[in-house]
C-alpha cells in the first residue's frame, strides 16, 4: 500500500541548462510538461551557482503550474529550497482566470516582516554602550521559542480586534502614533481581514504573543549607516551617514502558523474539488473566488495584521528600552518608524498585464514589495524616493535600505528580494560551528549578539548565508530596487 | 527518559527534515512523532510524567494527510499544553476509514513532560510539518517515511 498523492502531477529537477539569460541579471525557464508559464529568476554568475546547488529552481517550476498564473514564476537572486513555493518566489494570479490562491504561497509565519527605525544617534554616541542596550532589549521585548507575556494576556475578544484593526489597535492602546501607521505597508491594516474565519485555536494561540519577537531567524538589530549610496533618497528617509539605526524582524507568531494549518487542511480538500493537478501537496490551493480562497485570504488578512500590531507593539518596547540606556526622551533621541514590509503575503493588487490593468492576487513567499514612488500604495512623504525596500542581511556583515522603482511595477509585480538568502542548511551549520565560540567571534567582527539559545546562533551564523551584497547589486542591476544605504550591525537580539 | 529514535536528517537548505525506514506502519507514525520532538528538544533529557490520549482523523486511505494531521495535532498539544513530548505508544490505527467517522483515524496515549525553559535544551522550533517531499510509502524494506518540518 502506497501513499495516496490526491491531485498530484510530477515535479521535475532544474539544471543549468534549463536557464537562458534573456536580460542582464535575468535568466528564463522555458515553459514545459504542466508549467502554465515560463520561470523568470534574477541572479548574476556569482550567485547562479548557489542557486543551482538546492531545488529552488525546481519549486520555480512547480509554481509555474499554479492554475491562472500571470506572466512568470519569479524568483527573486535570494531564492533558495523552501517547501511549496521556493523561499524569494513571487507569483501573481488573475481571478477572473480561475486564477487561485495557495497558502503555501505565503507559508506559516504570514506577514513575517521587517521595520527599520532611524534616530538622530551617531554611531559614537552608542558604540561603547552596545552590551547594556542588548541585554536591555533581550529583557524588555520577550524572545525564544513560545516567547509571551509583553503585555499581558488578551482575551479572545481582544485577539479579534488586533486581527481587525492590526497595527491601528496597537497605536490606539499607546504603542505609536499615526505616523507610524502611514509609514507601514497597508496602513499596517488589511480591510479584507474578518476574524470569524480564524479558527478558536488560531485565536488562543495569539493571546500571549502580541509583542514578541519569537525565535528562527527573528531578531532585533541595532546597526548604523555606513555607506550612503544616494543621497537624495538616504535624506528623504531619513537615513543620515552614521546615524544609528534598529531594526526588527518578526511575524504573527503562532496565530499565523495556526491559521496556515488550518486553512492549509481546508485547501486539501479543495484540489480534488475544482479539479486541480499540482507537481507538489504543499501548494495546495483553491481559486480566489471560490468560498475557500475567500476565506483563506480574510484569515490570512486577520494573521498579518496581528503580525504588524505585534512589530508595532515590539517598536515601541524597544523605543522605551533604548531611551531608558540613553537615559533621554525618545524624541531626543530621534527615534522614528522608516518603513515596514512585509515578505510573506497574498495580497489583491492592481496591475498592468499587457495592455490591461488587472486586479491579481499577489504571492510574495518571502519577497518584498518595492513600489515606486508615485504608487498610490506608498505614502507621501516617499512620493520623491520611493518605497523603502528593506533587506537585512545576516547578523555578521550588512543590512540594505534600497527604494521601489517602475520597473520593479513591470517586470515583478512591485517585488524585490528579502534578504540574503540561506545557503547552508541549518544542519550543516551546526556542524560548521560545532568547538567554536560563535558569539565571541561575532564581537570581533564589531557585532554584539544575545541569543536565547546557542542552536540558534549556530544556525544564523553569516557563513549560512549568502553574500547580501551580491543579492541587493543584481536587484540594483536590473533596475527592480535601488540601492540606497547599507547598514552596519553593532549588537543582536536573536530569538 | 525516553531513547532517541532512528533517523536521517536531510539536508535542507532552509528548514529541516528527517527520513527513516520503520517495519510496521504503527511504528512510522509512532516514530514520525518521536523525530519531530527530538528535533526540538533531544528525547532522551524529556521525561514522561505527563500523559495524554489523543485522537486524529484523516481522509480515507490517505496516509500523507494522516501523517500531517497526527504531527500538527502533537505539535498544537505542546504548544497550547507547554509540554515537550517523549513517548508516543498508538493504540488504533485505521487507515481505511472502518472507525467512527468516514476516515483514517489514530488514537494514541502520548507521555511527555512539561517545559521548564530553565533547565531545557530548546534546539530548534517548528512551525509545522508540512507536505512538501513527504513520504509515507511501503517498500521491500519496510515504511519509508520522510517529513520536512518548516522550521
Amino acid at each position: 500500500m502506497s501513499s495516496s498523492g490526491k491531485g498530484e502531477s510530477k515535479s521535475r529537477s532544474t539544471s543549468r541548462g534549463d536557464l537562458t539569460e534573456v536580460a542582464d541579471c535575468v535568466w528564463e525557464i522555458a515553459r514545459a510538461g504542466g508549467m502554465r508559464v515560463p520561470g523568470r529568476v534574477y541572479a548574476d554568475e556569482t550567485l547562479l551557482p548557489q542557486i543551482l546547488s538546492d531545488k529552488g529552481l525546481e519549486q520555480v517550476v512547480n509554481v509555474a503550474h499554479l492554475p491562472g498564473i500571470v506572466s512568470y514564476s519569479l524568483a527573486m537572486p535570494d531564492i533558495h529550497w523552501g517547501y511549496g513555493f521556493p523561499i524569494g518566489g513571487v507569483a501573481a494570479t488573475d481571478p477572473s482566470e480561475g486564477g487561485v490562491v495557495s497558502p503555501g504561497g505565503v507559508g506559516y509565519d504570514i506577514n513575517c516582516g521587517v521595520r527599520l527605525v532611524a534616530s538622530s544617534m551617531r554611531r559614537e554616541d552608542v558604540e561603547d554602550r552596545i552590551p547594556e542596550l542588548i541585554n536591555a532589549l533581550f529583557r524588555d521585548v520577550p524572545c525564544g521559542l513560545g516567547s509571551s507575556g509583553a503585555i499581558g494576556k488578551l482575551s479572545p475578544r481582544d485577539v479579534r480586534d488586533v486581527m481587525a484593526d492590526g497595527a491601528r489597535w496597537a497605536v490606539t492602546r499607546g504603542y505609536g502614533t499615526e505616523t507610524d501607521l502611514d509609514r507601514t505597508e497597508e496602513g499596517g491594516c488589511l480591510s479584507s481581514a474578518d476574524p470569524s474565519t480564524v479558527g478558536k485555536r488560531a485565536i488562543e494561540r495569539g493571546r500571549s504573543q502580541v509583542g514578541t519577537l519569537g525565535s528562527g531567524n527573528h531578531f532585533i538589530e541595532i546597526g548604523y549607516v555606513d555607506e550612503v549610496y544616494d543621497e537624495a533618497r538616504a535624506a528623504a528617509f531619513g537615513l543620515g551617514l552614521g546615524r544609528v539605526t534598529l531594526m526588527i524582524h518578526s511575524g504573527s507568531r503562532g496565530l499565523g502558523y495556526q491559521v496556515c494549518d488550518d486553512y492549509l487542511d481546508v485547501m486539501q480538500h479543495a484540489v480534488p474539488k475544482y479539479g486541480i493537478s499540482l507537481p507538489d501537496r504543499q501548494l495546495a490551493c483553491a481559486p480566489v473566488e471560490s468560498q475557500e480562497g475567500r476565506r483563506y485570504l480574510s484569515a490570512m488578512a486577520c494573521a498579518a495584521n496581528y503580525a504588524w500590531a505585534n512589530r508595532q507593539v515590539m517598536m515601541v518596547l524597544a523605543k522605551r528600552s533604548i531611551a531608558g540606556v540613553m537615559m533621554a526622551g525618545e524624541a531626543e533621541l530621534g527615534l522614528r518608524l522608516v518603513y515596514d514590509v512585509c515578505h510573506n503575503i497574498a495580497k489583491m493588487e492592481r496591475h498592468r498585464v499587457g495592455d490591461r490593468e488587472k486586479l491579481l492576487c499577489i504571492h510574495r513567499k518571502g519577497a518584498t514589495r518595492a513600489f515606486p514612488g508615485d504608487h498610490n500604495g506608498v505614502p507621501d512623504c516617499y512620493r520623491s524616493a520611493g518605497q523603502p525596500v528593506l533587506i537585512p542581511g545576516d547578523m555578521g556583515t550588512h543590512s540594505f535600505v534600497s527604494a521601489g522603482t517602475h520597473t520593479a511595477l513591470d517586470e515583478t509585480f512591485g517585488s524585490c528580494c528579502h534578504g540574503a538568502g540561506r545557503v547552508m542548511s541549518r544542519t550543516k551549520a551546526r556542524k560548521a560551528a560545532r568547538g567554536r565560540n560563535l558569539a565571541e567571534e561575532l564581537r570581533r567582527m564589531g557585532v554584539y549578539v544575545t541569543a536565547e539559545g546557542k542552536a540558534t546562533l549556530a544556525e544564523e551564523m553569516p557563513s549560512a548565508y549568502k553574500n547580501v551584497s551580491d543579492v541587493v547589486d543584481v536587484m540594483d542591476r536590473a533596475g527592480i530596487a535601488r540601492k540606497v544605504v547599507r547598514l552596519k550591525p553593532l549588537g543582536v537580539v536573536k530569538g | 527518559m525516553a531513547e532517541r529514535p532512528h533517523y536521517t536528517e536531510i539536508d535542507h537548505t532552509a528548514d529541516v527534515g528527517v527520513e527513516f525506514c520503520a517495519h510496521d506502519l504503527v511504528s512510522a507514525f509512532e516514530r514520525a512523532a518521536a523525530c519531530m520532538f527530538d528535533l526540538i528538544s533531544p528525547l532522551n533529557e524529556i521525561g514522561s510524567g505527563w500523559s495524554r490520549r489523543v485522537a486524529v482523523e484523516g481522509r480515507s486511505g490517505d496516509l500523507e494527510h494522516l501523517m500531517i494531521r497526527w504531527l500538527s495535532e502533537l505539535l498544537y498539544m505542546a504548544t497550547s499544553e507547554q509540554v515537550l513530548l517523549s513517548r508516543f505508544r498508538i493504540e488504533e490505527l485505521d487507515v481505511k476509514g472502518c472507525g467512527a467517522g468516514d476516515g483514517s483515524r489514530i488514537v494514541a496515549l502520548v507521555h511527555g513532560e512539561r517545559i521548564n525553559a530553565a533547565c531545557r535544551t530548546i534546539r530548534i522550533e517548528i512551525k509545522a510539518p508540512t507536505y512538501h517531499y513527504l513520504r509515507v510509502e511501503e517498500t521491500r524494506e519496510g515504511w519509508m517515511v520522510r517529513v520536512i518540518f518548516d522550521t
